[in-house]
């Protein structure tokens, strides 16, 4: 396949592209769920193609195929650069791209249990003890249980005109399971999440106990939680909520693509104090095992560790190749791409603030009436306005110091660096189990997230009741 | 579009299935062609184009379902794919709950769903609407910051069953979706709008950015508001997102497993009597529109809420079966439930008089009012909304909240308009909620 990439590389160049890289990638995973009892669903998914992007004088074209056929690239070849030149008088802000050295690299990410290695057998009967143990909290209370897990592989060659070629195999492997409860009255779930760079050994790693027995009771407390007030509190946050604070009201904004075209309210600040000095927040795709890990990113840009904040001082955006040439910067690794028929943009990997000194029992000291935000399910941003809403499936109210009534799912609402100021305690712990797949401009990328417990002074929550 | 038969090769491959031990099998098949030119700062970013192929071939055996998917149309691929679907179906668990797939129901396909113009623009054609769409916006705001897609798709494909069911389809769709961000000082205005269709005349394409323009300028000046109970005035936007969501929430499967917070209530008053909403498949050129569903059951218009009243659920036919009921023609090939086009019935009183009389409340232009599925507890963020007073929308309204439950929320219904957006096949009204709680910043 590498022959292919270079040659369609070589041809782009010769009919008069000023870059131009080329994508092969072949994927494959299969998935199971388990429901009511039940193996339901079993399927399997298999694709393979090209992806050729060029570089025309000001602007990019590109195109794609579901074939590894040398006439189907250099097709591909042929319709990008006739896009590009279709499109050129009209760019008002240059493409460019980053005088990177170029990387001749393999790098095979072989799990622990090869691929197809476990029986499907096997696996559900893994599954169904999952489901099993979680049912067995509950017993009658439980009336619909969901395990589902999938894993796959994805094989990539990129080559690009400046002489890179990188050869890459990973495996992912990722488990969910939700649990829904009744009183008789009201309906209920809980859930929980599980994600590795790897294969089936996570059904060997994941526990019953920490994972679809702590969904099941998850789904059992909120059958006896009340509402959540509704207004201004301080509130602490659990891991999972920090997590989706890094990624959602920080890390999209860190994206340097949407920094230079202008749609983030980090535009312009690097250097500035924008958090507590307690406060460092970083993305990682070299963690070993982390769902959003990986060896090179979509460019051939080798895997780093990239500052955002340190000690509260915004230090760095996440780049692409093309958004290093623009900003003057380092690649960072940063540019992913979903698949063949995707380009690379600008990505997250694992983000995360690191732990601070605060002990997170010592947080509810002086909080006279706040909430304790937990079990992180969902977020989103809106980078132009500087506003996130993060999505906890659990809180306590606090109440004098001490942890209350237990309090159903609830939404907030804030301003990214309004909130990042009022951080005023960054927990001892750590914890990053929020292993999923972020969407952006229609691609999604695997991702994890994570930190310490934090206390913020002041969020809006989104509850039912008057306070 | 492309001599090759998909027809031929989805009767192909259930004919394998059925003989490596299929009982059931429906395969689908077919091509796609897209081009999508990207706008980034107020000029074109890049033109990407892409063509692909896929086959789903899904069997039953026992009633345990495999399905497998391959991309492309490699024989070696297929072949593979069609032993992997039956060998997966061996391996799941029996479930008598399965009963049949749908037979042969044959109708003419929906008018109005291909368009030889949109089939046959250019790159070029495709770049120009993006390009005028960025000059109409600089004309109202030279220093807007615009974004967005405009594209178009092309495709064809084929459905084939072991139960004989053998049918054809083929379908344009274009659109143009655009934000724009306005910077006057520190103050930041932004919105996006959109226009879609099948047919390049039911779309005013080229209007996009200017109207999300003046979308953004509306949302200069945010401000935060108090905590309160107020009335609460879904625009547009905003009201198909959360009748989308109850529909959705009607899905059989769901109900029948227990985990929607509509169990219980088909055939029960879950709202106003003021809110009647159809589901309706086959109106001519709709987005959303064929004349059957993902396995081969022929659609039709479905009432789902009647004047409050749950009246229908949307079943596929794995959950048909299992009512002992008939399949409303909301299967997907992979075997989930899918609403179509909503068309909720319209009021008396245009919008602009339901928003008069609202002495203090919310006017949410657009954003995400959607309940948890199994509680039905809604706790969201007012992304896009505005202050009402004494009938006026008086500024933009920034951190504030909607919290309660979506039975609240229906039942305080108090106004549907008589007026509302259309898009090809679907229709939008302002809808009206009284004394909900809203969650602010000052």
């Amino acid at each position: 396949m590498h022959d292919l990439a270079r040659h369609l590389c070589d041809l782009a160049k010769q009919r008069g592209a000023a870059f131009a890289d080329v994508r092969i990638l072949h994927r494959r995973s299969e998935s199971i769920l388990v429901q009511d009892g039940r193996a339901d669903k079993l399927a399997a998914y298999a694709d393979r193609g090209i992806g050729v992007r060029v570089l025309v004088g000001r602007c990019w074209g590109f195109a794609s195929a579901d074939s590894l056929e040398r006439s189907r690239g250099e097709q591909c070849v042929q319709d990008a650069l006739a896009l590009a030149r279709a499109s050129e008088e009209f760019v008002s802000d240059p493409a460019m791209i980053a005088d990177a050295a170029p990387v001749v690299a393999e790098d095979r990410r072989e799990p622990q249990i090869p691929n197809g290695a476990m029986p499907v057998k096997e696996k559900i009967a893994r599954l169904l003890e999952y489901e099993h143990r979680g049912r067995a909290v509950g017993g009658d209370a439980i009336v619909n249980s969901i395990v589902n897990y999938s894993d796959g592989i994805r094989e990539e060659v990129l080559a690009n005109s400046a002489g890179t070629l990188v050869r890459t195999a990973s495996a992912r492997a990722v488990t969910t399971c939700m649990f829904v409860a009744t009183d008789g009255q009201i309906l209920q779930r809980g859930t929980e999440h599980r994600g590795i760079l790897g294969g089936a050994e996570l059904l060997r790693q994941v526990q019953p106990d920490d994972y679809s027995v702590r969904a099941a009771e998850k789904a059992l407390a909120l059958l006896k939680a009340r509402p959540a007030p509704a207004g201004r509190f301080t509130v602490i946050f659990h891991p999972s909520i920090t997590g989706l604070l890094v990624h959602e009201a920080l890390g999209h904004n860190a994206e340097a693509d949407g920094v230079w075209a202008g749609q983030s309210i980090l535009e312009g600040r690097l250097g500035e104090m924008l958090a507590p000095e307690t406060v460092s927040i970083y993305d990682d795709s070299t963690i070993e095992g982390a769902f959003g890990s990986y060896a090179y990113d979509s460019e051939g840009t080798p895997s780093r560790r990239r500052p955002i904040i340190e000690k509260g001082r915004l230090v760095g955006y996440l780049h692409s190749l093309e958004t290093a040439a623009k900003f003057k910067a380092s690649p960072t690794g940063s540019g992913r791409a979903e698949s063949y028929d995707c380009r690379p943009i600008v990505r997250m990997s694992n983000t995360f603030m690191e732990r601070g000194a605060a002990a997170p029992e010592e947080m509810l000291r002086g909080v006279d009436r706040g909430i304790y935000l937990m079990d992180g399910h969902w977020g989103y941003v809106f980078v132009q306005k500087g506003q996130f809403i993060c999505h906890a499936g659990q809180a306590r109210m606090i109440e004098h110091g001490q942890l209350g009534d237990a309090l159903r799912d609830v939404s907030i609402s804030s301003m990214t660096l309004d909130t990042l100021k009022k951080i005023d305690a960054v927990g001892s712990d750590f914890e990053m189990k929020m292993p999923g797949m972020c969407g952006k401009e229609g691609q999604s990328a695997p991702t994890d997230c994570g930190g310490p417990h934090v206390r913020v002074g002041d969020v809006v929550v989104g509850g039912h009741a008057a306070q | 579009m492309t001599s090759f038969s998909y027809l031929e090769l989805c009767m192909d491959c259930t004919r394998k299935a059925v003989g490596l031990g299929a009982e059931w099998c429906d395969v689908a098949a077919g091509t796609g062609r897209d081009i999508a030119v990207s706008i980034e700062k107020s000029g074109i970013k890049t033109a990407d184009a892409g063509q692909g192929e896929d086959v789903g071939i899904r069997v039953f055996i026992r009633g345990g379902m495999g399905y497998a998917s391959v991309s492309g149309r490699d024989p070696r691929d297929i072949d593979e794919a069609v032993r992997r679907a039956v060998a997966l179906a061996k391996e799941a668990t029996p479930d008598p709950d399965f009963k049949r797939l749908p037979a042969p129901d044959p109708a003419p396909e929906v008018e109005g769903l291909f368009d030889d113009s949109v089939a046959g623009m250019s790159v070029e054609d495709v770049v120009r609407i993006a390009v005028a769409n960025i000059e109409a916006g600089k004309a109202l705001e030279p220093e807007v910051n615009l974004s967005g897609h405009v594209g178009l798709s092309v495709g064809e494909g084929a459905l084939a069953s072991s139960t004989g069911v053998a049918m054809e389809t083929r379908g344009t769709d274009i659109f143009a979706d655009i934000e724009a961000l306005v910077k006057h000082g520190a103050d930041t205005g932004f919105f996006y709008d959109f226009d879609f269709g099948r047919r390049l005349a039911d779309c005013r394409l080229d209007a996009v950015a200017a109207s999300a323009v003046r979308g953004a300028r509306r949302f200069l000046g945010a401000r935060r508001i108090k905590s309160g109970r107020m009335a609460l005035v879904l625009g547009p936007l905003a009201s198909y997102g959360f009748l989308g969501g109850v529909v959705a929430a009607a899905n059989a499967e769901s109900i029948q497993r227990g985990r929607s917070y509509l169990c219980g209530k088909f055939g029960e008053k879950i709202a106003s009597p003021l809110l009647t909403v159809v589901d309706n498949g086959l109106v001519p050129r709709g987005v959303r529109s064929g004349a059957h569903d993902g396995e081969g059951t022929r659609r039709r218009p479905l009432t789902v809420i009647d004047r409050g009243v749950l009246v229908s659920l949307l079943h596929n036919s794995y959950t048909a079966g299992k009512a002992c009921t008939e399949s409303t023609g909301h299967g997907t090939h992979a075997g989930g439930i899918s609403p179509t086009n909503l068309r909720p019935a319209l009021g008396t009183r245009p919008a602009s008089d339901i928003l008069r009389e609202v002495k203090e409340g919310i006017y949410l232009e657009s954003g995400e009012l959607r309940a948890d599925p199994a509680s039905g507890d809604v706790s969201v963020s007012i992304d896009f909304g505005f202050l009402i007073r004494n009938g006026e929308l008086v500024h933009p309204v920034e951190s504030a909240m909607i919290g309660g439950n979506i039975f609240d929320l229906l039942a305080r219904l108090d106004a549907v308009s008589s007026d509302a957006r259309e898009e090809p096949g679907i229709l939008m009204p302002t809808l009206r909620i009284q004394d909900v709680q809203i969650a602010g910043a000052e």
